[in-house]
Parts: C-alpha cells; sequence; structure tokens
C-alpha cells in the first residue's frame, strides 16, 4: 500500500514541477512550490512508515511549521516590486 | 522500491536543474530551487540520512529562500543574457565531469560492506557510541563529542560569515514601523502568524534538545527559530522585530554561542581533562558527556539564530531605509 502511495506522490509532483516549469505567471510557480511542498511532506511521512521509522516524522514537521514562511516571503517581495506578472518572457 | 524511488527522485532533481539553468526570470529561479531543496530532502530521507534531511529542510524550507529573495529585491529579478559563446565552459564543464565519472569507476559499490569509509572510522564510532557517550543518535556523538573540534570550527566560521554580512551590509534600526500598504490588510496572515509563532519556537527547542536521541541538534534548531522571528517580521513588520530582538542584543548572542562553546572545553581543562573531553564534567563519564553535548548545542543554537537573523536584517533594513 506504501508502495502505491509513494507512486502516487512521485506522478502528482511530476505534474506539479510542469506547471513550475512552464509558469507562466509567478502564482502558478508559487502555486506549484506549495504543492510540491505539501507533496513531499507526504512523501517524508509514507517513507518514514515505508521503511519503519516514524521518527522522520520530525522532518515532516518542520517542513509542515516553516515552510509557508518562504512563500509570504515571495509574495511580500511582488507585492513590493510591483512586478506582478511579467515573469517568463523567454 | 527503494532504488526506484531514488531514480525517480534524481530525475526530478536533474530536470529542476536543467530548468534553473533555463530560466531568466530569477524570482522563478528561487521558486524552483526551493523545488529542488524538498525533493533533495526527500531523497536523503529514503538514502536514511535523517539528520541531513533535517537540515535540508530547516534551512531550505525557510531561510534560505528567504535570503535569496532579499537579494533579488535588493538587485533586479532578471538574469542578464551572456553574449560570449557558452562553447568554452561547456567543453570545460563535460571535461571535469568526465573526469569525475571516471573517478568513480574506481570506487566500491554503494553499499559496499568493504568500502574504506565503513571499515575505516565508522565502525569506531557505532561501536564505542553506546559505551562511551550513551546517545542513541550516533550522528550527534560524533559531530558533538567525536569530533567537537570541527564543530567548534563551524561555529566559528558562521559567526565570521555574520561579522561579514555585519561590515558589508551594515545595520539600520527602523524606528517607525513601515509596512507595504497590501500586508496591512491581510488578517489571516496576523493570525496564522500569531498562532504558528509559539509552536515554532516550541518545536526549535524540542529540535535543540532531543538531538542525541533523534535527528536535529543545534544547528538546524537555530535555524528554525530564526525562521520564527522572520515570520513575525513578515507578518508585524520590520520595526516591531527589531524592537523585539534588539541589534546589541543579537551581536552579544551570536558572539555569546561560540564563547559558551569554547567556555566548555576550557571548563573541563580546568576540571583535569583535555579540551572538549566532556566526561569529567560530572561523576558518571556517561552523564558528563550528556551535559557537555547539550551545553555545546546551546552554544551553537544561539549563535546560528542570531545570526541568520543578522544576516535576514542586514539584507532586509537597508532595502527598506532606500526608499524612505
Amino acid at each position: 500500500m506504501y508502495i502505491t502511495v509513494s507512486v502516487v506522490i512521485l506522478v502528482a509532483i511530476a505534474i506539479g514541477l510542469v506547471r513550475a516549469f512552464r509558469g507562466p505567471t509567478l502564482y502558478d510557480r508559487v502555486m506549484a512550490v506549495n504543492m510540491i511542498g505539501t507533496l513531499t511532506v507526504l512523501m517524508v511521512a509514507v517513507l518514514g512508515f515505508m521503511t519503519g521509522r516514524p521518527e522522520f516524522l520530525d522532518i515532516a514537521l518542520v517542513y509542515v511549521l516553516i515552510s509557508f514562511v518562504s512563500t509570504i516571503a515571495v509574495l511580500r517581495v511582488v507585492n513590493t516590486s510591483n512586478d506582478t506578472t511579467e515573469d517568463s518572457k523567454q | 522500491m527503494e532504488h526506484f524511488i531514488d531514480i525517480v527522485l534524481l530525475g526530478l532533481l536533474m530536470i529542476t536543474g536543467f530548468a534553473i539553468v533555463r530560466l531568466r526570470s530569477l524570482l522563478a529561479v528561487t521558486m524552483l530551487t526551493s523545488i529542488y531543496s524538498l525533493l533533495s530532502a526527500a531523497l536523503f530521507v529514503v538514502l536514511d540520512a535523517v539528520d541531513v534531511a533535517l537540515t535540508e529542510a530547516a534551512i531550505g524550507a525557510g531561510i534560505s529562500t528567504i535570503l535569496m529573495l532579499a537579494t533579488i529585491a535588493q538587485t533586479t529579478d532578471r538574469e542578464k543574457v551572456p553574449r560570449h559563446t557558452p562553447l568554452l565552459p561547456l567543453i570545460v564543464v563535460i571535461t571535469t565531469g568526465a573526469a569525475l565519472i571516471y573517478g568513480t569507476l574506481d570506487m566500491p559499490h554503494y553499499g559496499d560492506p568493504d568500502a574504506p569509509v565503513h571499515r575505516h572510522m565508522a565502525a569506531a564510532y557505532l561501536h564505542d557510541t553506546p559505551l562511551e557517550i550513551g546517545v542513541p543518535n550516533v550522528v550527534t556523538s560524533v559531530l558533538a563529542s567525536y569530533r567537537g573540534y570541527d564543530t567548534l570550527g563551524e561555529v566559528t566560521v558562521i559567526f565570521t560569515a555574520g561579522i561579514g554580512v555585519l561590515v558589508l551590509l551594515g545595520y539600520h534600526t527602523r524606528r517607525q514601523n513601515i509596512q507595504p500598504p497590501g500586508i496591512k490588510k491581510i488578517v489571516v496572515l496576523r493570525v496564522i502568524a500569531k498562532l504558528f509563532l509559539p509552536l515554532i519556537l516550541l518545536f526549535a527547542l524540542y529540535i535543540l534538545l532531543h538531538g542525541d536521541y533523534g535527528p536535529g541538534g543545534g544547528f538546524q534548531a537555530g535555524v528554525i527559530f530564526a525562521t520564527g522571528f522572520v515570520l513575525y517580521a513578515l507578518a508585524f513588520g520590520l520595526g516591531n522585530a527589531q524592537r523585539l530582538i534588539p541589534q546589541r542584543l543579537l551581536h552579544s548572542l551570536a558572539a555569546a554561542g561560540v564563547l559558551i562553546y569554547a567556555a566548555v572545553g576550557i571548563e573541563v581543562m580546568l576540571l583535569g581533562g583535555k579540551f572538549l573531553e566532556y566526561r569529567v564534567l560530572a561523576d558518571d563519564p556517561v552523564t558528563g558527556q550528556h551535559l557537555g553535548i547539550m551545553l555545546i548545542e546551546l552554544g551553537v543554537g544561539i549563535t546560528v539564530a542570531a545570526v541568520m537573523l543578522i544576516i535576514y536584517f542586514g539584507f532586509v533594513s537597508r532595502q527598506s531605509s532606500g526608499d524612505s
């Protein structure tokens, strides 16, 4: 069961990566980072139980507690620089 | 199964790396770097390197992205298109890469029990840790006790880095609390920050004090602590955060951490041991080791937290004092 779950999570991470690469706006990328962050928390938890070492949950907890701080920082930089959607024109 | 996960994660890491090279918008690159960090933390978990994974989580999830953003806010978020052709650098990189791959051919296979790394000191550490130090986490016993000199050196490096940033950027205290107009109205952010801040600080203390038993230690705890205060600064404004933790306090704390570490070493010498030989700290050698490790982890945590905040305030206070 853990194997199926981890495969599904990996597929979901890959889909999130596609959105992060393609953009086109910064907000798409912020969403993608947030989503991959949540998926990584799940992935770490599943791996902990799969290998029989649930103390790995400490790592998942760190992500849950502090990964949103960087998202807030991104939005704040965008907010102050007024450079809202012009992101990827390469 | 773990091999399959390894390969998929490494593949995703590689794709992310290429995408980072290709993109020209530095904000997007910052986003992708934080994805890279998330993926590598997952990879470290698969490889059973829990302490490394926790460090990656503590730094990659918060403070590194925040510092990169602070740099972008001061400079520009567009990368210049290089004028020269990428041919020569490409040749250099490919040659170096090929030489490195050629070098790995002679290395023992992954997980080989006869590899030098498993035969040299690691066996001794694994065997002696339960007898001499008595902490379940061997990583902590190696870092804090067997190789305490190295860790003292690392803390000094972090302290020096903090001084370097202070000298280069200076320190600007904000008297009035100026915030970007949008943030002021966001009640959700403030409520969440108020709810989460105690939890983050509590968890940092847990990581600090539980480092002997589970993953963690002073370094990770210090970074998490600093991230908590960065959250406060983001939600309630830089001026309030600087009033909460004044400049002088940060400077003294950064020095105090290194001082605690070195003082433990000297205290041990006064008690008749060698430098950083904690077992003379208490009557029972194992208790002495526990006490010594706890004290130096505390010193590491204090220095790391203070230096991270010095760097953050150094970057951010400079940028807002320019436009007001």
